[in-house]
C-alpha cells in the first residue's frame, strides 16, 4: 500500500460538494480527497450517487455547491484541469461507433491536447498495454462490451493522467481481464496516478483499493482505509449501511 | 487547440457514415442533371438571346441558375439551395443529437471545452463539408469556361450568396441538433425552421407585398440579390445575424445540458 505524500497538496479534494437532480439531491455535502498512488473504492447501492460524484469530478458536471480542486486548484475556475489531469472511462464506455478503435484513441488524444510524434507514441503503448493490437482496425460499433471496456480504458489512460476515474471498470470483462485491470491499476498505483473506482463488486475493492468510500443516498457514509480482514469486514460495513437505511 | 480537435472528430465522423457520401452523391447527380436542361435551354435559345443588345448569357442563364430555382421559377430539379434544404437536415441532425443518445456527449465536456467550443468544432466541421459541396457543384458550370464567356464578378456574388445560405442552413441543422434528444427530431424540425425562414414571405409577395420586416425575415429575400450579383452588406449581415442567432441558441441548450447532466 501507498503512503501519501504529505507536502505535496492531494490530487483531488471535494469540499462540502452537493448536486440535485430531477429536484432531489443526488450528492449531498460530499467532502472527500486522495493523495497521489491512493486507489479509492467507491462503494454504493444503485442510485447512491456514485456516477453523478464520478462525473463531477471528471467534469461532465458542475457542483451546484462546494469546491472541487485538482491539484491544489479550483476546478471551477480552470475546467482545462480536466484535459490534463483526468482521464475518465464513464460507464458502460461510451463510445463513437462509426470510429475504428485507433481513431478514438487519437481523437481521444486531441481533446487532450497530444498531437504529432506523443500523440503516436501514447496511442501506441496504449494499445500494446491493453492488448488491443488486434482490434486497432476494427469499428468501435462492433465491439463486444469487455472489448468496449478495454478501449474505454485505453482512452482514459492514454495522456499519462494524475488522477484516473473508472466507473464500473470491470464490467463485462472476463476473469483473465479482471485480473490484468487489478494489475495495470496496482502498476499506474505504484507509479503515483491516484484512482477512485466505482463498483458494485466487493471484490473488486478489496482486490485492489488502499480505502474504501461508500455513499448512500447521496451522502457519505463511510470513508477508511480498508480492514484488516478485508472482505469480510468490508462486507458487514457496507449491508449494515445498505440495510439500515433500507429499513428506515 | 481542442475547438479543432472537435472539427476533426465531427468530419472524421462525416466522412466516414454513408450518409454523408449518399447525400454528396445522388446531389451531384442531380446537379447534373439539372446542369444538361440548362445548358440544352441556353442552346436552343443561344441565338435569339445573341441578338439582344443586354441579353444574358450563360452564366445567367446556366452558371447562375445552378444555384436556385426560386429565381427563375423553372420546373427543373433542384438547385443547390432546394437540395441543401432538404439534405443538409440530414447531414447535421447527428451533430450533436447523437452524441446525446450515444452518451459520448460527456466525454467531450469533460475534456475542459466549453459548450461554445463544441459547438463551434461542430459547426466547421458542417461547413467545411458543405463547403467541398459547393465547390463540387461550382465545378460544373465551370468546367465550360474555356468554351463560354462567364461573368466571374455576377458568378462569385452568386457564389458567396449560395455559401452564405448554406452556412445558415448548416448553423439552423446544428442548433436543432443541441436541442433534439434523437437525430431524426433534429432533422425535421431543421428542415421546417429551414423551409420556413427560407420562403416565410411567399405568402406577402402573392399579395404584392415586396417590402416590410416579413421580407427582411426571409433568407431569399437576400439571397436574391447575391444571385443577381448584387452584393450588399445589408444582406450579408443578414446572414452572418441568422448563422449567430442559430449558433448562440444552440450554445445555450448545450450548456444547459452541462449544467443539468
Amino acid at each position: 500500500m501507498n503512503a501519501p505524500k504529505p507536502t505535496s497538496p492531494p490530487v483531488l479534494e471535494l469540499e462540502q460538494v452537493t448536486r440535485r437532480r430531477a429536484g432531489r439531491p443526488a450528492v449531498s455535502d460530499l467532502t472527500l480527497s486522495l493523495q497521489a498512488g491512493q486507489i479509492l473504492g467507491l462503494l454504493g447501492v444503485n442510485g447512491a450517487g456514485k456516477s453523478t460524484t464520478l462525473s463531477m469530478i471528471a467534469g461532465a458536471l458542475r457542483p451546484d455547491q462546494g469546491f472541487i480542486r485538482l491539484q491544489g486548484e479550483d476546478f471551477s475556475e480552470r475546467p482545462e484541469l480536466a484535459r490534463e489531469v483526468i482521464g475518465w472511462l464513464p460507464e458502460g464506455a461510451p463510445l463513437w461507433p462509426e470510429l475504428t478503435v485507433r481513431e478514438h484513441l487519437d481523437a481521444h488524444g486531441r481533446l487532450r491536447g497530444l498531437s504529432g510524434a506523443r500523440l503516436n507514441q501514447a496511442r501506441d503503448a496504449v494499445i500494446g498495454r491493453l492488448e488491443l493490437n488486434d482490434l486497432a482496425r476494427r469499428l468501435a460499433g462492433v465491439l463486444s462490451q469487455g472489448q468496449r471496456q478495454r478501449l474505454g480504458l485505453a482512452c482514459a489512460l492514454l495522456h499519462r493522467p494524475a488522477l484516473l476515474v473508472l466507473d464500473e471498470p470491470a464490467n463485462a470483462l472476463d476473469p483473465v481481464q479482471v485480473v490484468a485491470l487489478r494489475g495495470l491499476l496496482r502498476e499506474l498505483a505504484n507509479g503515483g496516478t491516484a484512482v477512485i473506482l466505482s463498483t458494485h463488486q466487493l471484490s473488486e475493492v478489496t482486490a485492489v483499493c488502499d480505502r474504501v468510500a461508500i455513499l448512500h443516498q447521496g451522502t457519505l457514509r463511510h470513508d477508511a482505509p480498508l480492514p484488516a480482514d478485508q472482505h469480510a469486514a468490508l462486507e458487514k460495513i457496507f449491508f449494515d449501511i445498505a440495510m439500515a437505511r433500507q429499513a428506515a | 487547440m481542442t475547438l479543432f480537435a472537435v472539427t476533426r472528430l465531427e468530419l472524421r465522423r462525416l466522412f466516414v457514415r454513408p450518409l454523408g457520401w449518399v447525400i454528396a452523391a445522388l446531389a451531384l447527380a442531380e446537379l447534373g442533371w439539372r446542369f444538361a436542361l440548362l445548358l440544352q435551354i441556353f442552346l436552343l435559345n443561344q441565338v435569339k438571346l445573341a441578338a439582344l443588345p443586354d441579353g444574358p448569357g450563360y452564366t445567367d442563364l446556366v452558371a447562375v441558375r445552378m444555384d436556385s430555382s426560386f429565381i427563375t421559377g423553372s420546373p427543373l430539379p433542384f438547385g443547390v439551395i432546394e437540395l441543401a434544404l432538404l439534405l443538409v437536415p440530414l447531414l447535421t441532425m447527428s451533430t450533436l443529437a447523437s452524441e446525446r443518445s450515444a452518451g459520448t456527449l460527456p466525454l467531450l465536456f469533460a475534456s475542459g471545452l466549453s459548450a461554445t467550443r463544441i459547438l463551434l468544432g461542430k459547426y466547421l466541421a458542417v461547413l467545411i463539408w458543405l463547403t467541398l459541396w459547393l465547390l463540387l457543384a461550382l465545378a460544373v458550370p465551370v468546367s465550360l469556361a474555356h468554351g463560354a464567356t462567364l461573368d466571374w464578378g455576377k458568378l462569385a456574388a452568386a457564389t458567396l450568396g449560395t455559401f452564405l445560405a448554406l452556412a445558415v442552413l448548416g448553423a439552423i441543422g446544428v442548433a436543432c441538433s443541441a436541442f433534439a434528444s434523437h437525430p431524426a427530431v433534429a432533422a425535421v424540425a431543421a428542415l421546417m425552421i429551414s423551409l420556413a425562414l427560407y420562403c416565410i414571405n411567399l405568402g406577402a409577395q402573392l399579395a404584392g407585398i415586396n417590402n416590410g420586416f416579413i421580407n427582411w425575415l426571409a433568407m431569399s429575400t437576400h439571397q436574391e440579390n447575391l444571385l443577381r450579383g448584387l452584393v450588399s452588406s445589408a444582406d450579408v449581415a443578414w446572414f452572418v445575424l441568422a448563422i449567430v442567432v442559430a449558433l448562440m441558441l444552440g450554445t445555450q441548450r448545450l450548456a444547459a445540458d452541462k449544467e443539468r447532466g
